[in-house]
């Protein structure tokens, strides 16, 4: 068939592409190809994809800084529906069309680098002190074979939203989150018990992906694991696993999370802990500005998120990468747009400014931070978090029909053992990573 | 002799442009689908040979029986309703009078506005706490709380789609079956009436007989599309709850783009395509031995 | 032939009573038929505080075209998905047309052999899920440097709607009686001006009909569009409106914002059916009887 013969050829010419391409400065990929700086290398408009469903306002500050310092090269950006990112990237690769860099949800990272459908940056950026500090979760992610193919381009981290006016109305003290599974609960009831459509806590009952963000560290910080890395590895390991499941369940039975829940898809999540009707929740860094702006005068504090075990906390650093698919005709722009995004004066005053994360943690010592006490709290989740390594993140957990969701769904709204719910489970999960 | 041998040659030649057509963008595409299905290929690896284990997989896959059986059911329940929904409308709506007439326009407009946007506006009306139905169900009071319409439970779901496909597409069959029933000379219809028949009588004995052709052939379309459904759920409960109401397409949907399954995909295609061949041959034949 | 029902004089088998039940019936059907739509173009122009709110209104207690400019400076803006919508629903429309008028014809009039085999050939079409379809034709669209075109996506479209098209005009042209066609003959007229003079006359109910559903089906396809569209500037009216979904506005969905979007995708085809009522419904009636 004539695909089978394509193939080979594609794949010849998208290296002589890559190789021979560009405004006169593109060299092959092997040779340090001059500093990278952060002003254009040549002249035409950079093509740029995004997921949807990430933090958009992020996204478009930092485009917009880079645009007005390079108007020759500025970046027209096209948002591709989350679910479909995987693959639409998959085609643009097969078909040689893709953009001239792209920002990635970085825990699909390692499968497009496993399939070598990235280009590998690692003699461009190796010189960069800059990269020292990023952000370790995304750095993870973004090396495959101790070959690095992209820098960190936002970063999201999760932990514990609590309510200190509903601390303070339930009778509990409130600078002292609490600091284990059981400790949350009994938090939770005492709020949930003040009526008038308050609830003590928060569980998406239909969105993978804000579950992994935000249950996952719960199993972590007891001390589970939950990925399958790639074929024959077994996912779903540790008592942790069933001992959150049996806190969540628990945490729905008792009346402690809204109904409405139940039906939460990650559309309207983040807005859930502004509305000021929840006493704690698991969500991330981008709702203190959020929440400031649905209910200006709530009071709240931020804590890590945490295990079974007094004391013992874990999150999840999300965010998106900015990669160089192959195949594209602007390596040398793309790279200067990582050093752009990586430099100084961008870390403070686009990503701080916006009380966003920085994605180095040296950076975290800013004017706008020091101003912003909830932005230092959250951000020390970062050194507690993890970012998942596995080569079928989409359909093993972040797949609105995989496995993850429905193993929570089952342990939250059904009956079913929880034993065999994690069987069920894990069964499922080691099938897809093959 | 001659004439007939050019006439052909010419008739032929109206025909080529679709032909080719066809041959280029369906019958080729086609060809690499069923080559696909033949291989694992996740698009930015290279295809991998693999014989029937593809079909194979299909059989052992809980998920395939679960769409498969979920998107039976869902035709099973939602043709009769449309069938019969449809001609009721039909009979009600034949004769030309205005009001007949405006009756028929406005049934048959939810079917030009498109279902992606039938869907969404469905999924907003069945919103547990934005959407209108449990606002009017709440102040009726058949409800006291919000029902959760979609996503939660796949019979609930099941049955609101239906309820939402069944307001869109109700119109085309009726206005099929209007065509037919108008097409049936008024001395037969006469004849019954001397004969006393009452209106049902007549329904069933006259009218419904003489136009079976066109019932049968619109449940055979309605049955294809309703086995072929996806927008209405990849919209609306995006396969929710687990997979449970994930259609067959929407399944292959799923393998050939997130998944990165193209290979098993495409099997999925054709197996789901051979079972609506066998079931329209099926069909078919009943059809031919009642007309005979 | 007399047609059942249409100028029957009412024989009395009807008591009034009857009567005015069966108008009230109609009604109640409208009714029922309208509310969703009016309540849909009712919400988009609610004010934004209004449309967000839970539980929701179900008259606006303000009006305010606010969630429509918010609709219009969308990404890259409204008009841009507008007028890739209508320009991908035209050449679909073009292309189907031209390729199915003459082969309605052909297959209708002409005794080519294995007609029949090829037009069960061009049914089966029909039964095969596209979605799986679109791949191997996006790789070929490559090649053929088709994709990010309006008149690729036309052509996936026209592939779409070429069954049932065909069906539709075939049984059309069959229905145009010989008497007319054999008197062009006896004039001296060539199949094609055969085919201008009489029969495109005769069917033109029926290619409106085929128009009228592939301006309806290109004018509201999404996955092909998403599938065919990496450039932001290209993408349709649909894949807007999925997009749309995920926007919110006061802490919730963007109801209003949505409503909007699902409006101005109804209008055109409502509009559009509105005007051409006349032809459809005999099309259809008389291109799927046979």
């Amino acid at each position: 068939m004539t695909i089978r013969l394509r193939w080979p050829v594609l794949a010849v010419a998208t290296t002589l592409l890559v190789a021979s391409c560009g405004g006169g400065t593109e060299a092959p990929p092997a040779a340090t190809a001059g500093t990278a700086t952060t002003s254009c290398a040549s002249k035409g408009p950079l093509t740029m994809w995004e997921r949807s469903g990430g933090n958009k306002e992020m996204v478009d500050l930092l485009v917009a800084a880079w645009n007005t310092k390079n108007p020759d090269c500025a970046i027209k950006l096209t948002y591709i529906p989350h679910t479909e990112m995987v693959g639409k990237i998959a085609q643009g690769i097969a078909s040689g069309q893709v953009p001239d860099l792209m920002g990635m949800d970085l825990i699909y990272a390692p499968q497009f680098e496993k399939a070598q459908q990235l280009v590998d940056i690692t003699p461009r950026i190796q010189d960069w002190t800059e990269l020292k500090t990023a952000s370790k979760g995304h750095m993870t992610v973004a090396t495959y074979q101790d070959k690095v193919y992209g820098v960190p381009l936002y970063a999201d981290v999760s932990a514990l939203f609590y309510n200190k006016d509903l601390f303070a109305r339930a009778g509990l003290d409130p600078d002292k989150p609490p600091t284990s599974l059981a400790e949350l609960r009994t938090y939770a009831d005492k709020i949930t018990a003040l009526g008038g459509g308050v609830h003590g806590y928060y569980l998406p009952g239909n969105c993978a992906g804000c579950n992994i963000f935000t249950v996952g560290p719960l199993m972590w910080a007891s001390g589970a694991k939950i990925e399958a890395a790639g074929p024959g590895d077994e996912p779903l390991v540790g008592e942790g696993v069933k001992q959150v499941l049996e806190f969540t369940r628990e945490m729905v039975k008792s009346g402690n999370v809204a109904p409405g829940a139940r039906t939460e898809n990650g559309e309207t999540f983040h807005l859930q802990f502004g509305s000021g009707k929840v006493g704690m929740m698991g969500t991330g860094n981008f709702n203190i500005t959020l929440a400031r702006q649905q209910n200006a005068k709530m009071k709240f504090g931020i804590s890590l998120l945490p295990g079974v075990t007094p004391g013992s906390s874990a999150s999840f650093i999300g965010g998106d990468l900015v990669v160089v698919p192959k195949g594209s005709k602007r390596v040398n722009d793309s790279v200067n747009f990582m050093k752009f995004l990586m430099s100084d004066e961008v870390q403070v005053e686009v990503y701080a400014k916006a009380l966003n994360l920085t994605t180095r943690s040296d950076m975290a010592d800013n004017k706008y931070f020091r101003a912003e006490p909830l932005v230092r709290d959250v951000a020390k989740a970062l050194t507690v978090g993890r970012t998942p390594y596995t080569f079928t993140f989409f359909e093993q957990i972040n797949s609105p029909q995989g496995p993850w969701l429905k193993m929570l769904q089952r342990a939250y709204y059904s009956e079913d053992s929880l034993d065999t719910v994690i069987a069920d489970a894990k069964t499922a999960m080691k099938k897809i990573a093959v | 002799m001659y004439r007939s041998r050019r006439r052909r040659l010419v008739g032929f030649a109206y025909l080529a442009p679709a032909l080719i057509f066809v041959l280029v963008f369906t019958v080729y595409p086609l060809g690499q689908m069923v080559w696909m299905s033949f291989n694992n290929w996740s698009l930015i690896t290279p295809p991998r040979y693999v014989g029937l284990d593809n079909y194979r997989q299909a059989f052992d896959d809980h998920q395939f029986w679960v769409s498969f059986l979920f998107t039976v059911k869902y035709t099973l329940i939602i043709t009769p309703i449309l069938i019969v929904g449809g001609y009721l409308l039909a009979l009600l709506t034949s004769s030309n009078g205005p009001l007949r007439r405006v009756t028929r326009t406005v049934v048959f407009a939810p079917v030009v506005i498109g279902l992606g946007v039938s869907s969404l506006l469905w999924y907003w009306l069945l919103s547990p706490d934005s959407g209108l139905v449990n606002r009017a169900l709440t102040d009726v009071g058949v409800i006291d709380k919000p029902v959760l319409w979609l996503g939660v439970n796949a019979n609930t779901s099941n049955f609101a789609i239906i309820a939402s496909v069944t307001w869109k597409v109700i119109g085309f069959g009726m206005i099929l079956f209007v065509g037919a029933i108008q097409a049936i000379p008024t001395e037969i219809t006469e004849a019954s009436l001397v004969d006393g028949a009452s209106y049902w009588q007549r329904v069933t004995r006259v009218i419904v007989p003489l136009t079976l052709r066109t019932v049968l052939l619109v449940t055979l379309v309605s049955v294809i599309g309703s086995l072929l459904a996806f927008d209405q759920f990849y919209i609306m409960t995006a396969g929710q709850p687990g997979n449970e109401t994930a259609t067959s397409v929407f399944y292959v949907y799923l393998n050939s783009f997130p998944y990165l399954k193209l290979g098993y995909g495409a099997a999925l295609s054709i197996l789901l395509a051979v079972t609506i061949l066998a079931l329209t041959v099926v069909q078919l034949l009943i059809t031919r031995r009642r007309e005979a | 032939m007399s047609r059942l029902h249409e100028n029957a004089p009412r024989r009395g088998v009807r008591p009034g009573r009857a009567r005015y039940l069966v108008a009230a019936v109609c009604l109640a059907i409208c009714v029922v038929m309208l509310l969703p739509l009016v309540m849909s173009f009712l919400a988009s122009v609610k004010p934004p505080a209004e449309a967000a709110a839970t539980p929701p209104t179900y008259l606006p207690h303000g009006l305010s075209f606010d969630s429509y400019r918010r609709l219009w400076s969308y990404q890259q803006g409204l008009p841009a998905y507008l007028l890739n919508s209508l320009g991908t629903a035209l050449l679909a429309i073009a292309i189907t047309l031209v390729l199915t008028v003459p082969a309605g014809y052909a297959l209708a009039r002409f005794q080519i052999p294995g007609k029949e085999v090829i037009f069960v050939v061009l049914l089966v079409a029909l039964i095969v899920p596209y979605q799986a379809l679109l791949t191997p034709m996006f790789l070929m669209f490559v090649h053929l440097k088709l994709t990010n075109t309006l008149l690729g996506l036309a052509i996936v479209h026209a592939v779409i709607q070429l069954p049932f098209s065909l069906y539709i005009l075939r049984n059309s042209f069959s229905g145009v009686p010989r008497e007319l066609e054999e008197a062009a003959v006896v004039d001296g007229a060539s199949s094609w001006q055969a085919l201008l003079r009489i029969f495109i006359p005769s069917v033109w109910p029926a290619i409106v009909t085929v128009a009228l559903f592939a301006f309806i089906m290109s004018w509201n396809e999404f996955l092909g569009a998403l599938v065919m569209m990496s450039r932001g500037d290209r993408f349709t009216l649909p894949l807007i409106l999925a997009a749309a979904r995920t926007e919110t506005s006061l802490g919730g969905t963007d109801w209003g914002m949505l409503q909007a979007g699902i409006a101005i995708s109804m209008v055109p085809c409502i509009a559009v059916y509105l005007l051409l009522q006349r032809y459809y419904v005999s099309g259809l009636m008389s291109g799927a009887v046979k």
